[in-house]
């Protein structure tokens, strides 16, 4: 005889490998961080793990690269998140215009968005290379600049062509969502303030802004929260450096528990950032009403 | 519009466009120019002779014997890696789409408590950095004797792609109508028939799209692959190719050369996808 499963087991079996990966890959390495951040581990000695209360929270609170990594995080983040808003909403808009061959830019333009980090981060030190970098030649040759800058190896440079990898990078996720936005607003409003004599800007002022504003909402505290931990971007170009000047939280977390063997260190500045993420979840569920059952179905 | 607004559209897409092609095609120039020309400056903007010099030495580097204690190339690895890359991605991608559909399917058409909670989990999941999954995983990795394992590497990535994985089957699934499967369970058919031959086609669209993002994703990742691999032969390409810069001397030519070897996968599927991949997007799964 077959074995059959009523309709409720089906249901539950469907759900059990969630529950075990959930278990297993979320809440687990989640538990298993807090932790860490109470007890001193060195990888080196895995046996020995005292409880050490609250000094790993301590010591990273009065470490000054900490300080230096999270205002350098703020910094990164603002200009990274506004240069992304800004680009974005314009290309989008842009890319909404009714033209032949739009298409063909839509394709090209989420390009960046599928390139690995890695590569972009080896393209960067190329054409950023300050002797022989493309970069370099190509504002020589316009007298843009008079000598060769050295991007990668000065603070303020190596920053700012961080930002502009990630803003490379990440823009194309803000085209797509607002662009996806415009796509929903209705043509009738166009036509209507149109009628009652409203030029293009008041157009865009009066009806596209408003439209936009909910979605643009979303994408900023999305990319910020995103930008704010990005490790890759930032320790594949410059290593953190010049120095530290290039530092984030996340760079600070993955230095303590790598290069210092200070897993618990590392830990508790993870826990950190996992307090500032909530918060800023909490903020995004609120803009949003996400998960209401109105919004869910 | 008028013509004149159209042109300026053009030229500012135009020039956008340039700015998000130029690192690739550069990479590809250099790629294709001989050693000597690499360094030179000013630099050539088009090759003067193309030679396929740091590609061979890539793909087929691992084939040259190269001289005991001599020391292997990191270059001689590539082949390897990829093959460790593709091992991986697939693995992971295997993994989180199976439990993903499964539970969104189960999620979508029944009734349980703690029901309302699955979204959240994976909004949050999909939040929070790897950085902090990577070194709680690791050590367990340890505890389970399993590091410096393509199967550790697997694991890990079902951290960071099973979150919106599950994210986007769940929206596809609230998408698929539900008429067609209550039909045939009315005519008799089981849950399971049911949802290999009615659920399983229609979800396809869905199932692919999650796929490529899956994929995407473990094939870009960087920090795992650092803390969990050791052995030369057994790193996603991701790690291997930054050994490029343990020399003293860099060779951009091989760097560039892995660059494209690199993005060539993600381009096809991209290319071949973009249909899924927009829909994808629009549906909110999004990691980035």
């Amino acid at each position: 005889m077959r074995f059959r499963l009523s309709d409720r087991q089906v249901g539950v079996l469907f759900m059990l490998p969630l529950l075990l990966a959930v278990a297993l890959f979320l809440v687990w390495p989640i538990v298993e961080a807090v932790r860490l951040s109470f007890v001193r581990y060195n990888p080196l000695r895995p046996d020995d793990q005292p409880f050490v209360g609250l000094d790993n929270y301590l010591f990273v609170l009065e470490d000054p690269l900490f300080w230096e990594s999270f205002r350098q995080a703020l910094v990164w983040t603002g200009v990274s998140t506004v240069a992304q808003a800004a680009i974005g909403v314009g290309l989008a808009l842009l890319l909404h215009q009714p033209l032949r061959g739009i298409n063909a830019f839509r394709g090209l333009l989420l390009f960046p968005y599928i390139v690995p980090t890695v590569v972009i981060a080896l393209n960067w030190r190329w054409l950023f290379n300050a002797e022989i970098g493309i970069v370099n030649h190509l504002l020589l040759s316009a007298g843009i600049i008079s000598e060769r800058v050295a991007w990668l190896s000065t603070p303020d440079m190596a920053m700012a062509s961080a930002i502009l990898l990630n803003v490379w990078k990440y823009t194309p996720f803000v085209v797509i969502v607002v662009l996806a936005r415009l796509q929903t607003i209705p043509t009738e409003l166009y036509d209507a303030a149109r009628v009652d004599g409203a030029g293009a800007l008041r157009r865009f002022r009066d009806i596209t802004l408003p439209q936009l504003a909910e979605v643009l909402a979303v994408v900023v505290v999305f990319r910020t929260i995103w930008t704010f931990n990005k490790f890759e971007e930032i320790y594949l170009l410059t290593r953190g450096g010049p120095g530290t000047s290039t530092y984030n939280l996340a760079l600070y977390a993955f230095d303590q528990a790598m290069a210092n063997l200070r897993m618990g260190v590392g830990a508790a500045s993870g826990v950190i950032m996992l307090a500032l993420l909530l918060a800023g979840s909490l903020l995004y569920i609120r803009l949003t009403g996400f998960g209401r059952e109105d919004r869910a179905a | 519009m008028s013509r004149l607004a159209a042109a300026l559209v053009y030229a500012v897409l135009g020039a956008v466009t340039f700015v998000v092609c130029f690192p690739l095609l550069w990479a590809i120039s250099t790629s294709l120019k001989p050693k000597e020309e690499i360094f030179r400056w000013p630099p050539t903007l088009i090759p003067e002779r193309v030679t396929l010099e740091s590609y061979r030495e890539l793909l087929f580097g691992g084939a040259v014997a190269s001289a005991p204690g001599a020391g292997v190339p990191p270059s001689a690895f590539f082949v390897d890696w990829f093959v460790n890359s593709v091992i991986v991605s697939v693995g992971s991608t295997a993994i989180s789409i199976t439990v993903a559909t499964l539970a969104a399917y189960s999620l979508t058409r029944f009734r349980f408590r703690g029901q309302r909670a699955v979204p959240y989990v994976a909004i949050l999941g999909y939040m929070i950095p790897s950085v902090i999954f990577v070194f709680p995983m690791f050590l367990t990795m340890v505890a389970l004797d399993l590091p410096d394992t393509l199967l550790s590497l697997i694991l890990g990535y079902v951290c960071i792609t099973l979150p919106f994985c599950l994210w986007l089957m769940w929206a596809f699934f609230r998408g698929v109508p539900i008429e067609i499967e209550e039909a045939a369970l009315v005519d008799g058919a089981t849950r399971l028939q049911v949802f290999r031959q009615i659920v399983l086609p229609m979800a396809l669209p869905g199932i692919i799209a999650a796929s490529i993002f899956s994929l995407i994703v473990s094939w870009n990742d960087y920090l795992f692959g650092r803390v969990f691999m050791n052995s030369m032969d057994k790193l996603p390409l991701t790690v291997g190719v930054m050994h490029f810069f343990d020399g003293t001397h860099v060779d951009w030519g091989l760097m560039m050369a892995s660059s494209v070897l690199m993005t060539v996968p993600m381009a096809v599927l991209f290319g071949f996808m973009q249909r899924h991949l927009v829909a994808g997007f629009g549906a909110g799964a999004v990691k980035g």
